[in-house]
């Protein structure tokens, strides 16, 4: 599992700069390099983000603000983020695209297509049940934090039954493999199956682009309304990396 | 005072916020950001009598800082001097309210002079797909227009306005010319408008000097969700279908059959169902 790590953490943690027992010349140092980093953008490795360490934390979750924790603390205070705001210091992070999921002992194999928003509001989803829908604004697998969400039919009148509908009996641990557009692999494991009633599903915590990276693959299970001609339930499958 | 030449380059040295400050964030505070965009003039900037950004130099962005709401007083001085007292913007006070998003900026009039905006920054919720791009004209400079593509998107923007757009989220070729002509003074630039993210352009610097920029401040985190997932129609994998004690592949093949049988009926029901 990749923890959610802000770039001034990436550099100061594994630097080996052993923690003073309180702010000396020690911690100033290492806040002058993470900072520095920060700055620079570029040795950050493996912790790139499409946005600067300048973004405000989203005012509608209670998420802390990464940037002030991220830095030591000083005898007169709390350190100042400081950027590089020229217009050529902005870095556009390019997204990489999942097209294809697969869980080898489910039997699951589904190409992958990003969408957005259907006239209701919801998730936009491939009619047909072998072909899944990745939330297109929201975190790919390969983001540095957040959920990326894939989903799909559990079933279709013109389909009949997707193989997403044997996500419901998939085991802790279970091997979940996602390919991206560029040929990459990423491998993640089931951490949790929840069957959650609609309308209780807080859905921005389901498309949260904070916090750990994660995998959340959903469809439709539980009760059917044969009236309406939907589940009353959606199964929520969440998968943390492994590799 | 001490001039720099080599604008943008943040310092990267250690800067804390005065003692005056609290340390930590709490429900409530507000989000200020302080951009210096006054070209050639490192600077100290003062929080409440206390030295909050000390050696801060132009281009820079400091911040966001969580603040209880409140009114701070706020002087910017020569990077060499002792104190507060002789300030060369303000002392000007900055009214945050709780939970408000503020950036306030020392930047050049419209005749050259150093002064200081604070701006109150849009944080309200973007529509999926979406971007906000708000655009502030804090240079020395007349009234602009500001082109996307060739074309004005904005028009007769003067110091210190500004303007709000929401787009499709994606890069923008954007310029700056003077009202009412397409000569670029700024740019072209790519601009990436994300995502449920305000981005924030700041056209800065002197026109007569020659060196007007663009600097950029983007909060993020302003996106809306999908409302829900829709993803079934036909009942086969439902714990209450009526042959719920057979295996789900009989189901299925019943379902399957049926809908081999009414064809027509069946798939034009479909086609009603998937907008769903």
């Amino acid at each position: 599992m990749r923890p959610r790590r802000t770039p001034a953490e990436a550099t100061a943690a594994p630097a080996g700069v052993p923690a003073p027992p309180r702010a000396t010349t020690g911690a100033i140092i290492a806040s002058v390099v993470a900072l520095s980093c920060a700055l620079l953008s570029g040795c950050a490795a493996g912790a790139p983000t499409p946005t600067p360490v300048v973004a405000a934390p989203p005012p509608t979750t209670s998420t802390p603000a990464p940037t002030p924790t991220a830095l030591p603390q000083t005898p007169s205070g709390t350190p100042v983020p400081l950027t590089n705001a020229d217009i050529s210091a902005q870095e556009s992070v390019a997204t990489v695209e999942p097209v294809r999921v697969e869980v080898a002992s489910l039997g699951i194999d589904v190409t992958v297509e990003a969408e957005g928003l259907d006239d209701a509001g919801a998730l936009a989803l491939p009619a047909d049940p072998a072909v899944a829908s990745w939330y297109r604004y929201g975190p790919s697998p390969w983001s540095p934090a957040g959920a990326a969400v894939i989903a799909a039919h559990v079933d279709s009148l013109e389909y009949g039954l997707g193989s997403f509908a044997r996500l419901r009996d998939a085991p802790v641990g279970t091997p979940v493999t996602v390919t991206g557009a560029d040929g990459q692999v990423a491998t993640f494991a089931v951490q949790s199956v929840t069957v959650a009633d609609k309308s209780g599903i807080d859905w921005a915590q389901v498309f949260d682009r904070t916090g750990p990276v994660r995998l959340t693959l959903i469809t439709c299970g539980g009760e059917f309304d044969y009236d309406t001609g939907h589940y009353l339930s959606n199964v929520i499958v969440t998968a943390v990396p492994t590799g | 005072m001490r001039k720099t030449l080599v604008a943008g380059i943040a310092a990267g040295a250690l800067i804390a916020l005065g003692g005056a400050l609290p340390a930590t964030a709490a429900d409530g505070d507000a989000q200020l950001s302080v951009l210096h965009a006054v070209p050639g003039v490192t600077v100290d900037v003062y929080v409440n009598g206390a030295l909050t950004l000390d050696d801060f130099t132009p281009g820079t962005l400091a911040g966001p800082l969580a603040l209880p709401a409140g009114t701070y007083s706020v002087a910017i001085t020569a990077s060499d001097a002792a104190d507060a007292s002789a300030p060369i913007i303000g002392p000007i006070d900055l009214p945050l309210a709780a939970n408000g998003n503020y950036t306030a900026v020392a930047h050049l009039d419209p005749a050259g002079t150093p002064t200081a905006t604070l701006y109150t920054n849009d944080t309200s919720t973007i529509a999926a797909g979406q971007g906000r791009l708000t655009v502030r004209h804090d240079a020395a400079a007349p009234a602009v227009d500001v082109l996307a593509g060739g074309a004005p998107v904005i028009t007769n923007l003067a110091n210190p306005a500004e303007a709000v757009l929401t787009l499709p989220a994606g890069t923008v070729s954007a310029s700056v010319a003077a009202t009412g002509t397409t000569d670029p003074v700024i740019g072209p630039a790519d601009v990436t408008v994300a995502e449920g993210v305000n981005t924030i352009v700041y056209a800065w610097g002197s026109l007569e000097d020659g060196n007007l920029a663009l600097a950029v401040q983007t909060i993020d985190g302003l996106h809306s969700n999908p409302g829900g997932v829709p993803a079934g129609n036909a009942g086969l994998a439902a714990t209450n279908r009526p042959d719920a004690s057979a295996p789900l592949w009989i189901g299925a093949a019943a379902i399957a059959l049926l809908a081999a049988i009414g064809g027509v009926a069946l798939r034009q029901r479909a086609v009603a169902k998937s907008g769903r």
